[in-house]
């Protein structure tokens, strides 16, 4: 009978037994407007790993007689009664005065859509090619979802090929900013006096330091060689050694409060070591904060993006991001006739969105009093 | 419920982002335009007469500005009559519709100091300038001129009784003033201009001119050698041969002394002595002030978030009825720096002229009622809509070999779809041709146009292959040797919000498809410049200009350090060999060529030479062009008259200037 | 602090100097793109002329020396005047439109990230919450273009600038004022809502963290009233993060918000000092960085002050450790 007892261990013992992530994790299940942000999220990223796949269209599908067309059309019905969806090829016209074209769609033959059909050739994932798409149209239709842009590329494929370099840069960039900040900031924090007074010393200079003349520096002295993706990624991460400091500093801080609490004290009187009590001790103690920044900062490094490439510092055509697609949609001439171009502002505000509300739920969930 | 509403928000977005692309159904009633392309009419050259004027001066009875006329009253200004040259002598500037009525501001936004040629260009007022077809020069700030048969002596004639704006009479003593104590001396950071020199044709030796005054209204200028074209080249070089003497003797050095001068340096805000005499001297428009001929004087700082530029009260032209211009009271400019910006205020209305690129053409037309304008077109002297140029002065042997190979040149000539290319790149408003002169101008030949334009892969293929530039393994070609070929174009951006780089992309397209490695280098103008100084362009999208070869020749005849196709050649022949390559081949013919006419005794010659230099463009095609020369859109508001609606807009006609502001105005 | 300064300034200088080129270079592309012949000796002569042709340390030193005997802070090549009059000109601009958006964003952020917290969950939490983050999602210029576009279609002008071209000289009347409150609305809103949601959030997190804390318990069974326990305890605590970025915010006033400025037309320093930097017109841009990280640096000692202020487990550190 003891034997059973033992063994049997209760959920409330469970509970009381957990380690602080797995408790976390439960809480995360229950916050709902997380959930659905994970979700997304994991759309998104699925989506940028097999963008090649997934987008109908690559980025250098130029086509004269499709440019800047709206949103393709997805029918069911027709005069003969209703069919799996299909759509109709386009018939540019050009009205004679302004020269604006326009499109007229042409009825007599339905092009339905092909699940798996047969597309451009891609190389997926970098490995093995393939002419695999998750949806297409045979020629000479084309399926735009988000309509065309004004060389006739396809916007939906665009922002999928695109996402792989707007959703990876900022996690890097943010990983290192965040690995920096903690570190130095708990030193500085922690130990305090003379190594504080220098770090701090430190941090203040180059807080000052000049991004733009950097970024121009860096730009200007890449070789042509180098793809214009890599040097970006180099770009960020160098910038990432700078937006550490902010995140320092408020660790710093959040120390110096915490370091007189009474449990440090016993730790250190224990003979636990510093390096131990910053780990084990003191970072738990304020995580929900450097969980509600760190989301924080993926959304900025976004939106960081999409302003250098307006600057035109960033990420530049013929590379596609989601930064170089609001640069072309951001033009009076597309805002005010092409207006289907600022569908990546959609993306751009639903990643950001996504990564607030589940730094929320995280926050939420690593709150101990809950 | 969270749930529901976060839903409900972004749905509502994206409903909202699709109900306004409904626009495919607007136009439907469009009927005849079927599969065309349509061009814009492409008004190469034509250009829209002024209305003739044959007037008595004589007879003339003058007005002015109600403004003006009031100043008169309370004696601020003397009388119209003393203002202007005496009536036989004062200038009639024929007007492009009809006679117009004083009043309105001309708004036209600006970037500031950056634009200050813009200004300048609008009001200038030269000695000769050129003729609306640009077929010659014609008097302006002179009323006339003699030369004697061999071309080495020229009278110019003066208005008598011309004034500058700040009333002191223009007499040839500020001509000969400028000359030989602001252009000799080259008291403004320049040295003397090419047009101020004739070369014998025996030596090549230069020497510069005389000039003299042989009374208070005539002026006597003298050669050495020939010079023929004496003031077509100043109408290029100089355009002013002036300057009030009253206002710059005050100021240069080497008359009031070193002192003195910082003095004054100091006191009108210029750091040294260099920056006031470059200012005074020769941005001298913008330092308010400083006299000058112009319809319109400078009454702010360039730099105010509203720049005014106020009449002249001395202004020296008048209308075929005797009203002093220019009608438009001032020129207002609103300091905007954004393209996108400017283009948002002129569909709203509130700017009254500008000029378009050929991709605005659409979101100008539509809103053509919404900001009460019209849009019309001129052209301009550009060989090419698009183009690209291989150094071929650079510095790498191997890339120089094949550069200079024609069979080259033809090959990436031939490699593109011009057709598709200028569909994508200029919306289908212009079509694919090769870089020439285009037609209204001089030089133009017919045919020209379609050399190595088809779209033939095949024969690019031969021809790469035919120079030894074997396909590797990776689908690339390689040079001859078997090393790795890779051609870097260079893109050189003039501010960050212009160009796409669409062109770029596409010619990376089809150089690929033949297995020419391409990276497309984008550079900001610093570094550009930095570049083509130091002849570090392999490659480049260029576009040359040029209405005149004898005049201009700088971007088609290598004679200074100006562009990149033609490496250091234009280097060495500026500083006389002491620096840069010395060219060979059709290049150093370019200059032989250049140098007759510099020397020539006669138009003929100059002419033959003219054409001889432009039919080795032809040979070389050194400048690959992919699309047809664009059209500048020009936005003109509804109430704006005698603007002409053709007109050849170019640097050397300067700019808007040749549609003469000052017979602009406000009417209904 | 003062050796930081020059510290700073080295560095500064020395970046400046980083892109390829310099002045001259920029100046001769520009006078070629103009149409205007530039040849061989010219450039030289600029070069000796600008004092670009001495060697960085040289540079350096005759800048510094300047600024600390004459107060002159070097001379803007590009618009020829003096560093001083071309920063002057623009500050009142600057210092309007930023203070504005700071004190909205401040007046607006804060409060509604208390109420937040106290009322999580609930609607006005809820709205709160999406206006914020969508206000922080959206790319700030691109906010800009579309609110003026719309207020093109909408009103028929993009109010752009400050205020009309009719009111730019004329003297301060009603009229004047009711337009350049009409001018205003889109900056304000572009540029405060992008700083409120970071405030909101934090804000609103911070308070429920300390609202769960021990001290509150305590308090609450000790009798106090609800309303001090916020006051007294709650906000002071939570703004501790919030009073440690202050110090950043000072230097923003003064970029003004650059890319916001270019799209809307503002008058303010951020994009006259994109400008310098871009062009290499060094003792401008030179000058403003300088002014940066002097400004950073008392922007962090008086977050530091503000720090000790509301939080007295600092002030006590000292003395227990």
């Amino acid at each position: 009978m003891g034997l059973l007892k033992t063994k049997k261990i209760d959920n409330d013992e469970k509970y009381f037994f957990a380690s602080q992530w797995s408790l976390m994790f439960k809480k995360l299940k229950k916050h709902k407007l997380a959930q659905i942000s994970i979700v997304i999220l994991i759309i998104l990223y699925t989506q940028m790993l097999f963008a090649q796949f997934v987008s109908p269209y690559g980025l250098e599908s130029f086509d004269s007689k499709v440019v800047n067309a709206p949103p393709t059309k997805v029918h069911l019905f027709d005069d003969e009664g209703i069919h799996l969806p299909f759509v109709y090829a386009y018939e540019q016209k050009r009205d004679p005065e302004t020269f604006r074209k326009f499109y007229v769609e042409d009825k007599s033959k339905r092009y339905p859509i092909k699940l798996f059909g047969k597309g451009e050739t891609y190389k997926f994932l970098g490995l093995f090619e393939s002419d695999r798409h998750l949806f297409i149209v045979d020629e000479p239709a084309k399926i735009f979802i988000f309509g065309s842009d004004k060389l006739g590329r396809d916007i939906f494929s665009r922002i999928a090929l695109g996402s792989q370099i707007s959703l990876t840069i900022p996690l890097a960039g943010v990983f290192i900013s965040f690995i920096l900040g903690i570190t130095i900031g708990s030193i500085s924090g922690y130990f305090g006096g003379m190594v504080d007074t220098v770090i701090q010393r430190i941090i203040e200079v180059i807080r000052s330091f000049p991004t733009l003349p950097l970024w121009m520096a860096l730009s200007a002295a890449i070789p042509a060689r180098i793809p214009v993706i890599q040097m970006f990624l180099f770009i960020t991460i160098i910038l990432s050694f700078i937006s550490w400091t902010g995140l320092a500093r408020t660790v710093r801080s959040k120390f110096m409060s915490l370091k007189t609490e009474d449990y440090i004290l016993a730790a250190k009187v224990a003979g636990v070591s510093d390096f131990k009590i910053i780990l084990t001790h003191m970072i738990p103690g304020f995580i929900s904060y450097l969980v509600v920044n760190m989301t924080l900062s993926i959304p900025g490094m976004i939106i960081g993006e999409t302003s250098m490439s307006f600057l035109g510092l960033g990420i530049r055509p013929p590379a596609t991001s989601w930064g170089v697609l609001l640069q072309e949609a951001q033009q009076i001439q597309n805002i005010a006739l092409y207006p289907w171009k600022l569908v990546p502002l959609l993306y751009v505000i639903i990643t950001v969105l996504a990564f607030n509300f589940f730094g929320d739920g995280l926050r939420d969930a690593a709150d101990p009093y809950k | 419920m969270k749930k529901g509403l976060a839903l409900f928000i972004v749905l509502a977005l994206m409903i909202s982002m699709f109900a306004g692309c409904s626009n495919n159904n607007n136009s439907a009633e469009a009927s005849g335009s079927e599969q065309e392309s349509v061009t814009t009419e492409q008004t190469t050259g034509e250009v829209q007469e002024t209305q003739k004027v044959e007037v008595d001066t004589e007879t003339l009875i003058l007005s002015e500005a109600p403004e003006l006329a009031e100043k008169v009253g309370t004696g601020e200004l003397p009388a119209v009559e003393e203002r202007m040259p005496k009536l036989e002598d004062i200038m009639i500037e024929p007007v492009f519709d009809s006679i117009g009525q004083y009043g309105g501001d001309l708004r036209f936004p600006w970037r500031g100091k950056k634009d200050k040629w813009t200004l300048e260009k609008m009001t200038e007022e030269a000695l000769f300038r050129f003729k609306l077809d640009g077929s010659g020069v014609e008097p302006n700030v002179a009323k006339g001129y003699d030369v004697n048969e061999d071309a080495t002596e020229y009278m110019i004639y003066l208005r008598e009784g011309m004034k500058w704006s700040d009333g002191v009479a223009f007499t040839a003593d500020d001509i000969v003033f400028y000359y030989n104590e602001m252009v000799l001396k080259e008291t403004f950071g320049k040295s003397p201009y090419n047009c101020y020199y004739s070369v014998n044709p025996e030596t090549g030796e230069k020497t510069l001119a005389d000039v003299t005054k042989v009374d208070d209204y005539t002026v006597k200028v003298k050669f050495a050698d020939s010079s023929v074209l004496f003031l077509e080249r100043l109408a290029i070089d100089n355009k002013w041969m002036f300057a009030p003497k009253h206002y710059m003797e005050q100021l240069l050095p080497h008359i009031v002394g070193e002192a003195e001068a910082m003095k004054k340096a100091e006191e009108m805000g210029f750091s040294d002595i260099k920056t006031l005499g470059k200012y005074t001297g020769y941005y001298y428009w913008i330092v308010q002030d400083r006299p000058t001929l112009r319809p319109w004087l400078l009454k702010t700082d360039t730099e105010a978030a509203v720049a005014r530029w106020e009449r002249n009260p001395y202004y020296f032209k008048a209308d075929a009825e005797g009203k002093q211009l220019p009608y438009i009271n001032s020129i207002v400019c609103q300091k905007i720096e954004s393209s996108d910006n400017i283009i948002l205020e002129s569909i709203a209305g509130n700017v009254d002229i500008n000029v378009f690129e050929l991709t605005d053409f659409t979101l100008l037309m539509e809103n053509r009622d919404a900001g009460d304008f019209r849009v019309t077109q001129w052209s301009g002297t550009d060989w090419a809509g698009n183009a690209v140029v291989f150094n071929q002065g650079v510095e790498d042997v191997k890339l120089r070999e094949v550069f200079t190979d024609i069979r080259f040149r033809e090959a990436m000539s031939v490699a593109v779809d011009r057709v598709e290319l200028a569909a994508l790149v200029t919306d289908d408003l212009g079509s694919g041709q090769q870089a020439s002169v285009p037609e209204g101008l001089v030089n133009f030949k017919e045919g020209w146009a379609d050399k190595w334009s088809d779209y033939d892969v095949e024969r690019a293929n031969t021809l790469l292959d035919e120079m030894g530039m074997a396909k590797g393994s990776d689908g690339f070609r390689t040079y001859k040797d078997g090393s790795d070929f890779e051609l870097n174009i260079f893109q050189i951006e003039i501010d960050s919000t212009s160009e796409m780089g669409e062109f770029e992309a596409l010619i990376k397209k089809y150089y690929e498809a033949v297995g020419i490695k391409t990276n497309i280098k984008v550079v900001d103008s610093t570094y550009g410049e930095e570049l083509i100084q130091s002849n570090g362009i392999v490659a480049q999208t260029f576009v040359p200009a040029l209405f005149n070869v004898a005049l201009r020749p700088d971007n088609i005849v290598p004679i200074r350090n100006y562009r990149s196709w033609y490496g250091s050649y234009g280097l060495y022949y500026s500083t006389h060999g002491e620096q840069g390559e010395k060219p060979e081949g059709d290049i150093a013919l370019l200059q032989e060529y250049y140098n007759i006419i510099q020397s020539a005794t006669d138009k003929e010659v100059v002419d033959e030479y003219s054409q001889k230099i432009i039919d080795l463009h032809e040979k070389n095609q050194w400048i690959i062009g992919y699309t047809s020369p664009k059209p500048r859109i020009v936005l003109v508001k509804n109430n704006l008259k005698n603007v002409p609606s053709k007109l050849i807009y170019c640097d050397e006609f300067r700019g808007y200037g040749h549609s003469k502001l000052q017979q602009y105005y406000f009417g209904n | 602090m003062v050796p930081l300064v020059f510290v700073t300034s080295m560095v500064v200088f020395a970046v400046i100097q980083l892109p390829p080129g310099d002045y001259v270079t920029t100046y001769i592309a520009t006078l070629q793109a103009e149409g205007e012949a530039v040849d061989q000796k010219i450039i030289e002569d600029l070069r000796e002329e600008y004092g670009l042709d001495q060697s960085l340390p040289v540079q350096y030193f005759k800048w510094m020396k300047n600024i600390v005997t004459k107060g002159d802070f070097g001379y803007s090549f590009s618009y020829n005047k003096p560093v001083n009059d071309v920063i002057g000109e623009r500050m009142a601009s600057t210092l309007l439109i930023s203070g504005l958006t700071m004190i909205f964003t401040y007046v607006v952020a804060i409060p509604i990230g208390i109420y937040s917290a106290l009322h999580q969950y609930s609607i006005g939490d809820y709205i709160a919450t999406i206006i914020g983050f969508l206000g922080m999602a959206t790319p700030n210029f691109l906010l800009a273009i579309l609110l003026m576009f719309a207020s093109f279609k909408w009103f028929g002008d993009p109010m752009m600038g400050l205020m009309s071209m009719e009111y730019i000289d004329a003297p301060m009347s009603i009229a004047k004022f009711l337009d350049i409150c009409k001018h205003l609305i889109i900056p304000v809103i572009v540029i405060g809502t992008g700083g409120t949601c970071g405030l909101i959030r934090v804000m609103r997190g911070q308070m429920l963290d300390e609202l769960d804390q021990q001290y509150v318990l305590t308090g609450r069974s000790k009798g106090l009233e609800e309303k001090k326990i916020r006051r007294k305890y709650i906000v002071r605590a939570a703004l501790n993060p919030i009073a440690s970025s202050i110090g950043w915010n000072l230097t923003k006033i003064f970029s003004g918000s650059t890319i916001t400025a270019i799209v809307l037309n503002l008058p303010t320093q951020g994009p006259i000092m994109l400008g310098a930097l871009r062009n290499q017109d060094m003792y401008l841009a030179g000058t403003w960085l300088l002014f940066m990280s002097v400004l950073t640096m008392v922007g962090t000692l008086i977050s530091d002050i503000v720090l000790a202020w509301i939080d007295p487990r600092i002030r006590l550190m000292d003395s227990r450790m």
